[in-house]
């Protein structure tokens, strides 16, 4: 047999007093694309930045390079967490920043960023944007860094791998905020760049996988163990335990005003010539269970920015919250404290210094970062909610100091501490395993029994709660259909 | 107009210098009552003027803004940022005459010509608002006696307002009324509410007076947060060069180095600043600050004097009547500096590294910081005042040069703050020579722990620690950082 690509024997990693990884062996052979699962926090991601040498572990890890290959000789890793910053270097940003217009740009754009990124690496700018074409991207080459909604950013991070189309390409979540064709057209992607001769590690917990991985694997007690393809998709519907949902959460939240809780006439949102929300009309009654879909850019966001009080063009347009007209001298914050909010964007704009603690109880003040005092019935709550998320343990650290599936949970938990009238879920469970995922779905049917209004964004049919009764389709901006799902069953 | 300051008697001078007062939070259980349902019309729309009336609008206020016909025709800017986040832009005649507070966020040197533009145009008994008091206090405007006159000063730059009151907190802010505006009483309440609107109220509210803020603003900037860094800067560069320490190095520590430094000064003071030094270290950076504090003290208590007098804003607005020919002058030899041509090396420095091996910056924001507090409070302006004004900026200035180096950090300051940052560098740098010659490359670009035994005096360390911490500015300081403490930290190295 010819010589391992990888080659890792007894490796461990420690993290916080904590083994991540013990003993790990794991041999990667020429031809071989690798599918690696695992639950939340089970070290997917530190075994993959370990491969990559970008974090230090103790044992061997060995890279063989092809020399006679044409493909460059380095592993490129896709990291489950995009970064940039702005052309002065800081990256002090707002989740809301992408509404707010400034006439000098703060950050570069799409074209500068990967015209910079060919630069250094030498790599031919006219492959970079097939490649953005096939991502359905190019409308999106000369909008800023800030603009683009976490989807399009992971879009950004995929098209510089395999772009690069380096000897081993590793990819931490990347279906992570992509719609269902663009999932498909990444397949179709990697599957090319196998063909190359490029070998994939694939880090994802995801049904669909390109048809090139030929080798599967589990993480667990920091080890790691090959499964069969079936196995990956058969093993997993152990019974849920569910847990009690704390008492405070049992009950119906208050109802603070009359009317619709939403009501949009003709809205519409445009930047400059760039028309992005076209003449919506939709109207969400107190107690309705929304699904919200569209394909990646449609508009989904930009509508549940209007809803959040995110959006500076809410004033110019007709349209009701909780009961008021926007722009009749309520505060943003009058808004925020009717609603749960978790997005993608939220979290990565999160304040990373705050600890899990501070996280959870800063949700009853809509602010990123505990600024109050919470008072003793408040601090009774959070505790209780981070009980029952399994956070309690991890209360004190700091949110940068955890994996990105249990930063989630803890923002999830913030979502819901005050209980709110109406949740926005947006794909609530991004970076969450396939266990969590069912546990935070039935939370939300719980919630909702209480008639607390919810809508929620998610692009895999197959994780979706129950409760949901409606769907509003959003196509190129526009509303494309409204259906009752009830009726359909 | 004549200098405002100085047409008060010396009794009414102590007073205004004297007002000083941090507002608690129960101060504000208003709201924005005193506000609600008002017309505001900005006048200026750069990085203030868009960011406040963003915050201003989500607080539920009416805001509008007023631009100069030309902005609007020229789709200038201004006209962009205004128009593009759907606010009503129309010029000062469309708007100004249902204004019931017209707040005037240009910059410093167009106020004369803005305030005489707008104050025919504004009806009886409405409010005007300044972020700065220059062009009351010392030019001396004159402002119609129904209109009631008041300041708000977020102590931020602008994207940092909004960034901050979007993340549900608020930047630090200084208000004021005009005593000679003020007919109706309802300046404080108006200025109060005005925080609200921005989110400051939430991360302290100082009381302040033009004249208190205008003798405090003029003294931090030229010395301690433009003036000393920009000198320290290109000291401290030059004597690495010709030292032999690699340019490229000697750039990025000089770039970089004062925000990493000033980073622990924002969290905790002076004395959190000089422990990130190993013991050694903080009693040598200790000796040379007091050093350096004999040295520059006296020329600290000219700009003081200058400032109190009038004569640094009588010989600066000589220059703005004469095309900026001094201020031009100097921007373009800032520009010539070696620092400023040298490139950042593509060299990794680490966060300790910085202060390691850049001990002399330490040295030279200690004694500015510190002398700078000392000089504001002995000329009669309270503690809290100084300390703003002082120690609380720095680390704003230090993240500018980190972005920017020194000649852009000077075209983004203040006209003001510019014109006085080249005057100190100008008197500093000759007062600096002897001293900088005894000064060698443990102090300055190599670790000042390298080779040298680690150990010190129990004694010393104890008189040196207790010297640092017992500092009047470290004292109020620990007061006022905690009340916004919750800051996100701003870094780029």
């Amino acid at each position: 047999m010819s010589k391992p690509v990888v080659h890792i024997a007894n490796l461990n990693l420690w993290y916080r007093q904590k083994a991540v990884l013990q003993d790990l062996n794991w041999i990667i052979y020429p031809s071989e694309n690798w599918l690696v699962c695992g639950t939340s926090g089970s070290g997917k991601t530190s075994l993959a930045k370990a491969v990559a040498g970008l974090i230090k572990a103790n044992g061997k890890i060995e890279i063989n390079f092809n020399p006679e290959a044409s493909l460059p000789p380095v592993i490129h890793y896709t990291a489950n967490w995009y970064q940039f910053k702005d052309l002065e270097g800081q990256s002090n940003f707002y989740y809301q920043q992408r509404y707010n217009k400034q006439s000098t740009e703060v950050t570069a754009t799409v074209r500068a960023e990967l015209q910079g990124y060919g630069e250094k690496l030498g790599l031919d700018f006219e492959e970079a944007l097939a490649i953005v074409n096939q991502l359905c991207f190019s409308d999106l080459v000369n909008s800023t860094l800030i603009q683009l909604s976490s989807g399009e950013h992971k879009k950004l991070q995929l098209i510089k791998g395999i772009w690069l189309a380096p000897q081993l390409l590793i990819l931490d979540q990347p279906y992570n905020g992509l719609d269902k064709q663009s999932r498909e057209n990444l397949n179709r992607l990697l599957e090319a760049l196998a063909e190359k001769g490029t070998q994939l590690i694939l880090i994802s917990n995801d049904v669909e996988i390109p048809a090139c991985i030929n080798r599967f694997a589990e993480i667990s007690n920091g080890k790691l163990m090959e499964i069969s393809d079936e196995e990956r998709i058969s093993e997993r519907d152990e019974e849920l335990t569910v847990k009690a949902v704390p008492d405070f959460l049992r009950e119906s939240p208050i109802p603070t005003f009359s009317g619709s809780v939403i009501k949009m006439t003709d809205v519409s949102i445009s930047y400059g010539d760039k028309q992005v929300l076209k003449n919506i009309n939709w109207v969400v009654e107190r107690g309705e269970k929304w699904l919200l879909q569209g394909p990646n850019g449609s508009g989904k966001s930009t509508l549940l920015s209007l809803v959040c009080g995110d959006h500076p063009q809410a004033y110019s347009n007709d349209f009701s919250l909780f009961g008021f007209k926007r722009g009749t001298g309520e505060s943003i914050w009058d808004i925020k404290t009717r609603i749960g909010l978790i997005s993608p964007e939220l979290h990565w704009y999160f304040d990373a210094s705050a600890t899990v603690w501070q996280s959870v109880a800063s949700g009853f003040y809509d602010s990123s970062g505990l600024f109050c005092e919470p008072g003793s019935t408040r601090h009774g709550q959070v505790n209780e909610l981070l009980e029952y998320f399994g956070l309690l343990e991890q209360s004190k650290v700091l949110m940068t100091e955890l994996p990105l599936g249990k930063q989630r949970l803890a923002l999830l938990a913030r979502t819901i501490i005050k209980n709110p009238e109406l949740l926005i879920l947006d794909e609530p469970c991004q970076g969450l395993d396939q266990q969590q995922t069912q546990h935070f779905n039935k939370l939300v049917d719980g919630l909702c029994k209480n008639g607390t209004t919810l809508i929620y964004v998610g692009h895999f049919e197959a994780q979706l709660p129950e409760c949901i009764e409606k769907r509003i389709l959003l196509e190129n901006g526009a509303v494309k259909s409204v259906e009752s799902l009830l009726e359909a069953v | 107009m004549s200098n405002y300051f100085n047409t008060l008697p010396l009794r009414e001078k102590l007073n205004q210098l004297g007002v000083c007062d941090f507002m608690d939070s129960s101060e504000f259980l208003d709201g924005i009552d005193a506000l609600k349902g008002k017309k505001l019309v900005v006048v200026g729309c750069g990085a203030q003027g868009l960011n406040q009336g963003l915050n201003l609008r989500d607080s539920g206020l009416n805001v509008s803004y007023a631009l100069r016909k030309e902005a609007i025709e020229g789709k200038r800017d201004s006209y962009k940022n205004a128009s593009e986040n759907n606010f009503t832009v129309g010029t000062y005649e469309e708007l100004i005459p249902d204004a019931d507070v017209v707040i005037n966020l240009t910059p410093d040197k167009q106020h004369t010509a803005v305030v005489n533009a707008i104050m025919p145009l504004m009806k009886k008994g409405a409010t005007l608002l300044y972020s700065h008091g220059f062009n009351i206090v010392e030019e001396g405007m004159q402002v119609r006696k129904d209109i009631t006159v008041i300041m708000v000063a977020p102590k931020c730059p602008g994207s940092e307002v909004r960034a901050e009151y979007v993340r549900g907190f608020g930047v630090p802010t200084l208000i004021a009324v005009h005593p000679e505006n003020d007919p109706e009483g309802k300046g404080l309440l108006q200025a109060k509410a005005y925080c609200v609107g921005t989110g400051g109220h939430k991360a302290g509210v100082l009381k302040s007076s033009f004249v208190a803020e205008v003798k405090s603003d003029l003294m931090g900037e030229q010395t301690i947060l433009c003036g000393l860094l920009q000198t320290g800067s290109i000291l401290s560069f030059d004597k690495m060069v010709e030292k032999g320490i690699d340019a490229g190095y000697a750039s990025k520590l000089v770039q970089y180095g004062v925000e990493v430094i000033t980073e622990a000064l924002k969290q905790g003071g002076i004395t959190a600043m000089m422990d990130r030094l190993s013991n050694v270290a903080k009693i040598k950076a200790f000796e040379i600050s007091e050093e350096l504090k004999d040295i520059m003290r006296p020329l600290f208590q000219k700009h003081q004097d200058d400032i109190m007098s009038g004569e640094f804003s009588r010989i600066m607005m000589e220059d703005w009547a004469n095309g900026d020919k001094n201020l031009l002058r100097w921007r373009a030899e800032t520009g010539e500096t070696a620092f400023e041509k040298t490139p950042a090396g593509n060299v990794k420095i680490g966060e300790q590294e910085y202060f390691d091996n850049y001990t002399l910056m330490v040295a030279f924001v200690r004694a500015g910081v510190e002398l700078a507090f000392e000089t504001m409070v002995q000329a009669g302006i309270k503690p809290e005042s100084a300390y703003y004004e002082s120690l609380h900026e720095t680390p704003l200035i230090a993240n500018t040069i980190a972005r920017k180096k020194l000649f852009e950090m000077n075209r983004v300051i203040s006209d003001t703050a510019e014109y006085g940052c080249y005057l100190f560098d100008q008197a500093c740098k000759p007062l600096l020579a002897d001293f900088m010659k005894k000064v060698d490359t443990d102090l300055v670009g190599k670790n000042f722990n390298e080779g040298k035994d680690a150990a010190v005096d129990n004694r010393s360390l104890i008189e040196v620690n207790e010297a640092i911490r017992s500092h009047e500015v470290e004292v109020i300081g620990a007061t006022l950082r905690k009340a916004m403490t919750a800051m996100k930290a701003i870094k780029t190295a």
